[in-house]
């Protein structure tokens, strides 16, 4: 090692007390999306892949697809050509493909308030997104509780500091303590003041999905308008789901149209519990998706050409000797792989996966279910990957512990999508060279130019010796996670903000806030 | 299977055993014709009622419940027992025998989420309740015209959405209002709720699943039972 020390001299800033610095801030570098340099896995040939296509375009055409409570989009699909029975519209085959393929982008970018954080989904890119939607929340000490304002609050900071999440998600668990026709105001303010990562917006009302667009433009002020097309930035991506089986009801429609028209992503998911909302197979589950999310993605291309979609899938499989809803099993794996691949025959984003588990603590069970969907999202190609972070119990909790240790694990699956170094460097000829037979390569030049980076290191992985782990309190990785998440929300510091825009945002939710009524329905 | 047997032949005890078998194997007809061998045989509709049909799904239940039979089996098992039951449902009212109650149910106002909702209907008309399954996005006016119209025993509802359970103390206290909040039993579920979310809306009990939906609605309905047996003898 005096080798080494020799090689570089002594240099102004070195010494302990810097070194101490730099290693205990853990600051990774870390990119603001993946770009993936691994190939895709794939479960079906073309052959395969063709027949799901032609019997989703059978549906459509044969059974159709309900459009529920909304007499605009019939109308819309009529003129489009479709033929539409009272409140199901039936496709000619074909029709809702050719629709996509000519308006829909193939990629777009989300963009964040603060420019280094934007996203693109679409093409060899990889987002991490938090969990989404829970009603409560989980901490080894206070265990299962109702969500509050101040835990979505937690939740946003600690994906703003995580180097591993991507986006500040959206529902990052409920805020059961607003009232509920204002808590959007809160959730998307959250968003934008204690994260500077991209978002989703409000779903559950039109009006509540125009406040978030609002709240937008007033937050990307001068910037909100591309001048290369005059139409808004896209900020903001909203996740749309299909109520299936072959359904898309009022609420979400109302939602999506003003999305569309204001240039802003839906992300159209089919959510399917094999059994119930689709056939128990494969084959059945993917052509029950595909058709819901053609239906739906060339809507949003009828409502808006050109707007930002992302095909999503959210399969999980059943119980059958229950009901409830099951993760991490094969099958789900398998309808992941083949729509990722009829996403790309298509030409959209792709939408899957997540740490998807039905434990209700931070267990093994969690742990094994969560990587045996994350795996399959990442081999996959998936572009958009929501609840990559705190998922528990079938997404009803949002666990702390789960959060910072799906964030680990998502740290470990970016660098695995990164593929292999093949440059000089990576090659490490000069470090085989200088080394040779029966030494070891611990001090040679080339390590010690690339120990640092070269190995990914949980930040949660207990590898120390068996006595050294008992000194230090035989702690398990969830009681270790414990730690982790509030020594971050202890050290957070917000991202700064222009005072004006804050204001502008304060102002905008204290008067819409005082237009109605604080009400729970 | 009773594809060649002719329940004719059966004796009284044979029978009820072979409808407990094929209630389990969710033969429709078959107990459909089994209902009407033991009428034939002048049986009261109370006991084809509980010995063969309640006995025979009670033992569903509990295979159910060990994970012995699953959930599509135990649908064919209730639509079987509902057959049985709408044979019989006339000729109790007739004889006036103890009712085994009235559900309606519905998914609130908002919300369309419903595939736990649907297994209780079929758990609950398993027990030989008689269900109306409102379906989803039930504003309180169809609560309370399904309630003018069907006069049930109990109220069920189902909310997964945090933002749409508060519509349940809407409903309840639309009741209230009325002044008939205490005709009913008003049960509650949905994945979100808890036991004192159903306390502070008012509701009389939490159902965590199918199962403790039809144990919680026999239990409340004998006490109610009891008490206005009560009430007309003090
Ligand atoms: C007497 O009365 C009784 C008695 C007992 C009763 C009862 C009534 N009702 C139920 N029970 C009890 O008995 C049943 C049988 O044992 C049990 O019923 P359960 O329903 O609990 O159990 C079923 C057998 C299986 N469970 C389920 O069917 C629900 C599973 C989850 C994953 C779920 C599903 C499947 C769906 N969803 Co929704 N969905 C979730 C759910 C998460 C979860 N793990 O629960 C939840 C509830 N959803 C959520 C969300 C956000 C949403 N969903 C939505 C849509 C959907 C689908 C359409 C895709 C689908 C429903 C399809 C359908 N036909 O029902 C949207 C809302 C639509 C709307 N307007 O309602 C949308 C808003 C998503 C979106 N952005 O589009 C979350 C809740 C949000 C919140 N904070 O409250 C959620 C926790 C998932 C999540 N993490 O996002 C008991 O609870």
């Amino acid at each position: 090692m005096s080798e080494a020390a020799e090689h570089h001299g002594r240099r102004a800033g070195a010494g302990r007390a810097a070194k101490r610095a730099s290693r205990m801030a853990a600051v990774v570098s870390t990119v603001p999306f993946i770009t993936r340099k691994i190939p895709i896995y794939e479960v079906l040939n073309e052959e395969g892949l063709s027949l799901i296509e032609h019997n989703a375009d059978t549906v459509l055409e044969e059974v159709g697809i309900d459009f529920k409570g909304d007499a605009e989009a019939l109308a819309i699909w009529r003129d489009a050509g479709a033929d539409v029975r009272e409140e199901r519209v039936h496709m000619p085959r074909g029709l809702c493909r050719q629709i996509i393929q000519e308006r829909a982008p193939r990629s777009y970018t989300q963009h964040a308030r603060n420019p280094a954080r934007s996203v693109v989904m679409g093409g060899p890119h990889t987002v991490f997104a938090p969990a989404y939607g829970p009603p409560f929340v989980h901490d080894l000490d206070r265990g299962r509780r109702y969500g509050t304002i101040e835990d979505f609050q937690n939740f946003v900071k600690l994906a703003y500091m995580s180097p591993w999440l991507h986006h500040s998600g959206g529902t990052v668990c409920e805020p059961v303590d607003l009232p509920v026709n204002k808590r959007h105001f809160d959730m998307i303010y959250a968003h934008m003041r204690y994260s500077d990562k991209p978002f989703m917006g409000s779903v559950t009302a039109p009006e509540r999905a125009a406040d978030s667009v609002e709240m937008a433009r007033l937050l990307f002020g001068d910037a909100w308008i591309d001048p290369a097309s005059g139409k808004p930035r896209t900020a903001i991506t909203s996740l749309i789901n299909a109520n299936s089986p072959l359904t898309w009801d009022a609420t979400m429609l109302g939602a999506l149209k003003v999305y569309a028209r204001a240039n802003q992503a839906n992300l159209l998911t089919p959510f399917i519990l094999g059994g119930a909302m689709a056939p128990v197979t494969v084959a059945g589950s993917c052509t029950v998706t595909l058709a819901e999310a053609l239906a739906g993605i060339a809507f949003v291309q009828l409502v808006a050409p050109g707007a930002p979609v992302i095909l999503g899938s959210f399969a999980s499989s059943m119980s059958m000797k229950s009901g409830a809803p099951t993760f991490g099993t094969p099958e789900p794996a398998h309808v992941l792989y083949a729509m990722a691949a009829l996403a790309r025959r298509l030409g959209v984003p792709f939408r899957s996966g997540g740490a998807l588990c039905a434990a209700k603590v931070p267990d093994a069970q969690a742990a094994y279910e969560s990587a045996m969907t994350m795996l399959p999202a990442c081999l996959a190609g998936t572009n958009f990957i929501l609840h990559t972070a705190g998922w528990l119990e079938g997404g009803l909790a949002m666990g702390y512990e789960k959060f910072v240790m799906d964030a680990d694990q998502a740290g470990m699956l970016q660098t695995m999508l990164n593929g292999v170094d093949l440059s000089e460097n990576g090659q490490a000829m000069d470090a085989i060279r200088e080394v040779g037979p029966g030494k070891h390569f611990l001090g040679c030049a080339h390590t010690q130019a690339n120990f640092e980076s070269a190995f990914h290191t949980s930040s949660l992985a207990d590898n120390n010796s068996y006595e050294q782990w008992d000194a230090e309190g035989r702690l398990d990785m969830s009681q270790r996670a414990n730690a982790q998440w509030k020594r971050m929300l202890n050290e957070y510091e917000a991202p700064p903000i222009d005072p004006g825009t804050d204001e502008a945002l304060r102002d905008y939710m204290t008067r819409r806030k005082g237009a109605f009524a604080d009400s729970n329905v | 299977m009773s594809d060649d047997l002719d329940l004719n032949s059966l004796s009284d005890e044979d029978l009820v055993a072979q409808m407990h078998d094929d209630l389990y194997d969710g033969l429709k007809e078959e107990i459909e014709a089994a209902v009407h061998v033991l009428l034939g045989r002048k049986w009261t509709p109370y006991d084809i009622l509980t010995q063969a049909l309640v006995e025979g799904m009670r033992i569903v239940g509990v295979d159910f419940r060990d994970g012995i039979l699953f959930v599509p089996e135990v649908l064919l098992s209730a639509n079987a027992m509902k057959a049985g039951m709408a044979i019989l449902r006339p000729l109790l009212a007739e004889t006036g025998a103890p009712k085994v109650g009235k559900m309606i149910i519905g998914t609130v106002k908002g919300d369309i989420h419903d595939i736990g909702k649907n297994l209780v209907c079929m758990m609950m008309e398993g027990a030989g309740f008689e269900v109306i399954n409102l379906g989803i996005n039930n504003p309180v006016e169809n609560f309370l015209k399904a309630i003018e119209e069907h006069q049930p025993d109990i109220i069920g509802m189902s909310a997964l959405l945090t933002t749409t359970m508060p519509y349940m103390k809407v409903v309840i206290d639309t009741l209230k209002e009325k002044g008939i909040r205490n005709d009913y039993v008003v049960l509650v579920g949905g994945a979100p709720l808890n036991e004192a979310f159903a306390n502070a809306i008012g509701a009389d009990a939490y159902c965590r699943d199918a199962a403790v939906a039809v144990e919680t609605a026999k239990a409340l309905l004998a006490r109610r039972q009891g008490s206005v047996q009560q009430r007309a003898t003090a």
